[in-house]
């Protein structure tokens, strides 16, 4: 019986691994069941099909058992999933049953990935036992090893490495595969029962930042002081017009009770106008949108000086709210000893160093939208009151990122948007939520903190890194605060803890270059991977840990954004862990005992006792939350919390509570940017501008690159999974396959039709996968959606998989370090 | 283009089988001053082929099915469903020609009995034809549902009937030949036989040749999105195995065009009678499998 | 247990954002294989972009809106009246059924169905299709795709009912001309949507349909 046909990517040695276990061990009590099913499932039902277990039977009343649990993914949402447990064995899985369809106290209808969750956890690529590698690293060679050999091997690798390159050598990398658990989260790494491990032992090597938002997350520090959403979605029920900058919840943020319901309802209530501004014209456009911009990625900070020029010189600027609140807008609010020209202002008009006016014409050729549409668009924009403006994380994952995600907020200021009910900061929405307790990490002395998308160049040369490559300083890792830092690197990276992560191979940059620095195992000497899946990244570990999913254990699961929906989830332990896998804190605790820190890592307490624990300590600071056992029965805890009106405290009273920028305002004008612009030497193509200018860096439209490449592509989140989670799913790749959006325009030219086979290529490297031609993206860009699972025909080969990273630069933004990953000029061709 | 291949087959086998029936039957009528023992021996083996034909088609409709050990419950749903209908008519047809074939053989029956009961037989397989028509004149399929459909399902009956009894007789024929056995009268009913099929299947040929263009155009009119994926999938996706009916089909007339011309100006050799025979029904064969593969790739419904 | 003369669904087109929940949860609740999905989103668009050659900008005039369908229980069921062998048939609370033990697996119904609801399983060798959950109706409950989906697009009750309350529209592309089976199905349309046979579009998802 083979357990694990994935084809290349499945690792021999698991195969026989696999089946040995399974025959010998604790599976016989559900395999039973699942071969019961093989006549639903076809004769793959132990093969490519996943193990989903049970015939439909029906509803067996009385016997099933309806146990409390959670998708625990980094989507942004957060939806209980009620789980029918039969005999031992998940049969079904029920949705929410609590709450009603009003904002605040809705039901939280988990998306088609929750609705999934049978299929994650009885996946026919579940790690089923301790194994270590016994080929080159990535060969998928593997041996069984005992739980006992794991944990020696790696605290004594880890003693030896740390004696040798002390605590910076030993790295957390980033992984949201368990984002959403609490005891058991995989994110912030620093946040994880990893960290507090390493934290028992002298601490190790910390990252700020992430995949996610790294450009926002350092740009908004220098804008607005630090970090800082916009309103929450459901105040949109004031909004006269709401503009989304590449915000896409219906595909992303999907939960029925977060903001899929939150945009669609606050629309119905309000019947405000909606304008989506996005390459693609995204679920959210057709549901939400009066009108859809599209224009070309990357170019949304040249669209919003086109707005601004329009702005200016017919006078439509919220004159009182610049002056107020604002600094550098124009050269009367500049701060002093900076030269003259280098307010934004001074940009848009034409007098700054480019010389250029950013009339609509000029922003028209750069973003594809004619210049009447974007006259027209600043009036309406500019008279309208009140404007709504939020912007997704996608519009700043490019080479010139932080600068795109500071152009919606400099929007939001030049109208006066911020910080009232109705309007925005140009930020991500907020959300208000449950300040619900976090599991204790204690404390890491390491003072370096790397940019995480840095952690590949780290292991190759992070020794001697410094603020000027991004290194900050873990007293105090606002952007505003490491503008210089007297911290250096000390250490190459010589360990990595892999947990809930694929963001080694498959979600991090440059897979090709990646793997390429990965396979020489005297640099980075020890990767330990702690995961439930055989997954892109876990081929290319040293030693495997096969962990448990959410519902083979307990937990609690915070909430998240849901509009003003507080809540909290009792993720409950619906079956016993699967094969011979175990719970990550109790990985943790064996190998603190080879350690020697067991009674520090561990308190003498179990993972129900922490639970407990943290349930009790949440209770604090929520004083509506129930006890445990009560918690644990009711299986959600639901509150109606207010509106977040993001900066209002500053909007009412900016003397008393100024922002923490030098100048306490909203700097569109940063000194601490004009300072580092001075001083921070930049990699080729990077420009730090104080002001949010457009500028047309790495593989923008207008790059010579163009003529090998002309396409620009961009890997739209997916509604078939979450990043890479989910990606194995049968059920989701039928539902959602994996294919490459392009133009109707841009395919007629090359002669591809819908469902043609296409490559997709640049330099760093290539894919096959199915084209959808579709009208539905601007002429000129592709998409590949992001995270599905690497599957190169040979090392460094064409990918099988469509994974966007083969096209991906590790090429770091100018100021955040940080990944510009929707920056990729490529070709595309027919096969 | 390798889809639904049982149903290829069986509709194919079918109706050649209904056809090569009717043929016979024909020939009997047109012929009839013949004498009778010649006739029998001429056309008895062509006769006794239909039955193993008509038996293969039902096999092969046996592999459409996913839960063929329940095909019986394919006869419970005769008072709407036309595949209900089909399947009886496949049946009686079998069961009749069978019938008939063994009173033939057995000479049971007397002669003007075995007559009426072949013409019974014979009406028989025009209804399993049009059975088989009205099971795919789908409201929902706009490609299918059009009286083209009968027409087509009619032609390919009549064409590959003739042109299969045909063969059959020459090849009886050349078996008698070889065997010393063959005598001047069954080689003249022979030629005179082909003459007529040659005769039928032109103007059959002609005819279908017209109404397909009709049809063609008649689909390519139609604005449902179901009509234009259909005339898609026949022009371009399978054009080529469109152009390449049309070639073979073509062939098989000019063959027997040339074979009447030849014959109208006198005698046509014993061996080219049966290239004629041999090669007109293996190229308008391969012609109609081909068509009717397109037939069924074709079949785009409408709506989802 | 609440008995219907005719049960029906409604689908709101406006909001559904295809992200296909009802399909998962329709496989989770029936355990259905890859290949059979017995109900489906189908995405409809059309439109065009114009891009202006001398400038380089484009402007576009597209649209899309998906349609979540299953079984739409008709009242004229063409599965019904096509097959050979009464294996479907119209049962309890009006709900287009088939007996897997009757079913012969010739997928006459499949050719015939207009909105495809008729599904083959393979393994089985038979016709699958939504029975409207019925063990859930036994206990009062929705059917898993109605209380699946996030934006709340679905709905079921006696179709009277569904028609007094959101209308009687049923005839919107990519759905058939609902004369040919009169399906028990309400429609609120996208704000987009285009009557059935009169479409100036095309459906966008033909392979995951």
């Amino acid at each position: 019986m083979t357990h694990h046909d994935r084809g290349s990517a499945a690792p021999d040695a698991v195969r026989t691994v696999g089946s040995h276990r399974v025959t010998r061990r604790n599976v016989l009590r559900w395999s039973a069941v699942a071969g019961g099913a093989t006549g639903v499932l076809g004769a793959g039902a132990w093969g490519l099909q996943s193990l989903v277990p049970s015939a439909d039977a029906g509803v067996l009343v009385g016997k099933e058992k309806m146990v409390w649990s959670a998708c625990n993914v980094n989507c942004g949402s957060r939806c209980p999933v009620r789980l029918a447990v039969v005999d031992g064995t998940i049969v079904r899985v029920d949705p929410d049953n609590t709450g009603d369809d009003n904002l605040g106290t809705q039901t939280i209808l988990a998306c088609v990935r929750g609705r999934s969750i049978r299929q994650r956890i009885y996946s026919a690529e579940r790690l089923k036992t301790p194994m270590k590698r016994v080929g080159p690293r990535g060969s998928g060679k593997w041996e069984e090893i005992s739980w006992d050999e794991a944990f020696t091997t790696i605290a004594k690798t880890l003693t030896r490495l740390i004696d040798k390159h002390g605590n910076e050598s030993i790295y957390i990398n980033y992984g949201t595969g368990v984002l959403g658990a609490t005891l058991a989260t995989s994110w912030p790494p620093s946040g994880s029962a990893i960290a507090r491990l390493m934290n028992c032992i002298g601490g190790s090597l910390n990252q700020y930042n992430d995949y996610s938002a790294a450009n926002i997350e350092t740009a908004v520090d220098f804008h607005y002081g630090a970090w800082a959403t916009s309103n929450s979605n459901d105040d949109t029920v004031n909004s006269r017009l709401v503009l989304l900058f590449g915000n896409n919840p219906h595909e992303t943020r999907m939960s029925g009770g977060g903001e899929v319901f939150v945009t669609q309802t606050a629309k119905r209530l309000s019947g405000h106008r909606v304008i989506v501004f996005d390459p693609r014209y995204s679920d959210t456009a057709m549901n939400l949108a009066d009108e859809w911009v599209p224009l070309r990625p990357g170019t949304d900070a040249a669209l919003v000086a086109g707005f601004a020029h329009v702005m200016i010189s017919e006078d439509l600027l919220d004159h009182d709210f610049l002056d107020t609140y604002c600094s550098g807008f124009n050269e009367a609010q500049m701060p002093k000893g900076v030269p003259a020209d280098l307010s934004y202002q001074s940009y848009v008009l034409g007098k700054g160093k480019d010389r250029t006016e950013k009339t609509p014409e000029w922003a028209s050729r750069i973003t594809g939208v004619p210049a009447d549409d974007i006259r027209r668009l600043a009036r309406e924009i500019a008279t309208t009151k009140p404007v709504a403006i939020t912007q997704g994380w996608g519009i700043q994952r490019h080479s010139n990122g932080e600068n795109q995600a500071r152009a919606p907020m400099l929007l939001a200021n030049m109208i006066g948007a911020v910080g009232i009910s109705g309007g925005g900061t140009g930020c991500r929405e907020g959300y208000a939520a449950l300040p619900m307790a976090a599991f204790p990490v204690l404390k890491n002395p390491v003072r370096p903190v790397l940019p995480f998308f840095r952690w590949t160049e780290a292991i190759v040369r992070g020794k001697g890194m410094t603020y000027r490559e991004g290194i900050r300083d873990s007293l105090n890792t606002n952007s505003n605060a490491n503008v210089t830092n007297d911290v250096t690197l000390n250490s190459n990276i010589k360990f990595i803890w892999l947990y809930g992560s694929n963001a080694l191979v498959n979600q991090h940059g440059d897979i090709n270059e990646t793997v390429k620095i990965l396979s020489d195992d005297t640099k980075c000497e020890m990767i330990v991977c702690i995961d439930n899946q055989m997954t892109v990244s876990a081929r290319y570990a040293d030693i495997i840990l096969p962990d448990v999913t959410t519902a083979e254990q307990v937990d609690l699961s915070a909430q998240q954004s849901a509009g003003n929906l507080g809540y909290a989830i009792f993720a409950d332990k619906a079956i016993e862990p699967m094969y011979d896998s175990m719970p990550v804190y109790e990985q943790l605790t064996g190998i603190a005992d080879k350690l020697g820190v067991k009674d520090t890592f561990t308190e003498g307490r179990s993972q129900e006792d922490w639970i407990r624990w943290l349930v009790d300590e949440s209770r604090k600071a929520v004083p509506g939350l129930p006890t445990f056992e009560a918690f644990r029965k009711q299986g959600i805890y639901k509150t109606k919390l207010d509106p977040v009106i993001a900066l209002k405290e500053f909007r009412d009273n900016p003397a008393k509570f100024p922002l923490p920028t030098p100048s306490g305002k909203i700097e569109i004008f940063s000194s601490n940017l004009y300072a580092m612009s001075l001083d921070w030497p930049m990699e080729k193509g990077n420009v730090i501008t104080p002001t949010p200018e457009y500028v047309a860096t790495r593989e923008m439209p207008g790059d010579p690159l163009q003529e090998r490449f002309p396409l620009q592509c961009i890997a739209h989140h997916f509604k078939g999974r979450t990043h890479s989670s989910y990606g194995n799913s049968p059920w989701l790749k039928e539902a959602h396959p994996q294919t490459a959006w392009v133009s109707e325009i841009d395919a007629s030219t090359r002669g591809i039709k819908d469902g043609d086979t296409v490559k997709v290529f640049n330099a760093r490297g290539a894919m096959a996968l199915p084209a959808h031609v579709t009208k539905r993206i601007a002429p000129g860009v592709i998409s590949v959606p992001n995270g599905a699972w690497y599957t190169p025909d040979n090392p460094g080969g064409l990918d099988r998989g469509g994974s966007i990273n083969v096209l991906t630069s590790l090429h770091p933004t100018s100021y955040a370090k940080a990944n510009g990953q929707h920056s990729n000029l490529v070709q595309i061709e027919k096969v | 283009m390798l889809t639904e291949t049982p149903l290829v087959i069986f509709t194919i086998l079918a109706q050649m089988s209904a056809g090569s029936f009717v043929v016979l039957g024909l020939i009997h009528l047109a012929y009839a001053r013949t004498n009778a023992a010649t006739m029998d021996r001429v056309s008895d083996p062509a006769l006794y082929a239909i039955g193993p034909i008509l038996v293969l088609g039902l096999i092969a409709s046996a592999f459409h099915l996913g839960s063929p050990m329940r095909a019986a419950n394919a006869l419970r749903h005769l008072d709407s469903s036309w595949l209900s209908r089909e399947i009886l008519a496949g049946l009686v047809f079998a069961a009749l020609g069978g019938a008939f074939a063994l009173c033939q053989s057995r000479k049971w029956l007397p002669a003007r009995a075995r007559q009426a009961l072949a013409i019974v037989v014979a009406i028989s397989g025009l209804v399993l034809v049009f059975c088989i028509g009205r099971v795919y004149t789908l409201r929902t399929v706009p490609a299918w549902d059009t009286s083209y459909t009968m027409v087509r399902f009619y032609t390919t009956t009549f064409l590959l009937g003739s042109l299969a009894v045909g063969a059959a007789l020459v090849v009886a024929s050349l078996v008698r030949t070889r065997r010393g056995g063959e005598d001047a009268a069954s080689a003249l009913l022979i030629l005179n036989s082909l003459r007529g099929i040659a005769v039928g299947c032109v103007v059959m040929l002609g005819v279908k040749f017209v109404v397909q263009q009709s049809y063609l155009s008649g689909l390519a009119n139609n604005q449902t999105p179901a009509a234009r994926e259909s005339v898609d999938i026949l022009t371009n996706t399978h054009g080529g195995f469109s152009l390449a009916q049309a070639i073979l089909t073509f062939a098989g007339l000019a063959i027997l065009g040339i074979f009447l011309a030849q014959l109208s100006r006198g005698k046509v050799g014993h061996r080219a009678v049966v290239g004629v025979a041999m090669s007109a029904f293996s190229l308008i064969l391969v012609g109609e499998v081909i068509g009717r593969m397109l037939f069924y790739a074709s079949m785009v419904r409408i709506g989802l | 247990m609440t008995t219907f003369k005719q049960l029906g669904f409604y689908i709101d087109q406006a909001n559904c954002t295809g992200c296909k929940a009802c399909q998962t949860a329709c496989n989770d609740k029936h355990d259905l294989p890859v290949g059979v999905k017995w109900r489906r989103v189908a995405e409809y668009a059309g439109g065009s972009t114009e891009r202006n050659e001398s400038d380089g900008t484009f402007r576009a005039n597209v649209f899309s809106y998906y349609t979540s369908i299953s079984c739409s229980h008709c009242e004229d069921p063409i599965c019904v009246e096509v097959c050979p062998t009464q294996a479907m048939h119209k049962g309890d609370n009006g709900i287009v059924s088939i007996d897997p033990k009757v079913c012969i697996g010739c997928r006459y119904c499949e050719m015939a169905c207009p909105y495809s609801a008729p599904q083959f399983n393979a393994a089985l060798g038979v016709m699958t299709k939504c029975d409207f959950c019925a063990d859930f109706l036994a206990q009062d409950r929705a059917p898993a795709c109605v209380a699946a989906c996030p934006s709340r697009v679905l709905d079921y009750g006696e179709v009277e009912d569904l028609r007094r309350k959101y209308g009687t529209e049923n005839g919107l592309e990519p759905l058939p001309d609902p004369n040919i089976t009169r399906p028990n199905l309400v429609i609120r349309p996208h704000k987009d949507a285009q009557a059935s046979g009169r479409g100036t579009g095309a459906i966008a998802n033909p392979r995951e349909i």
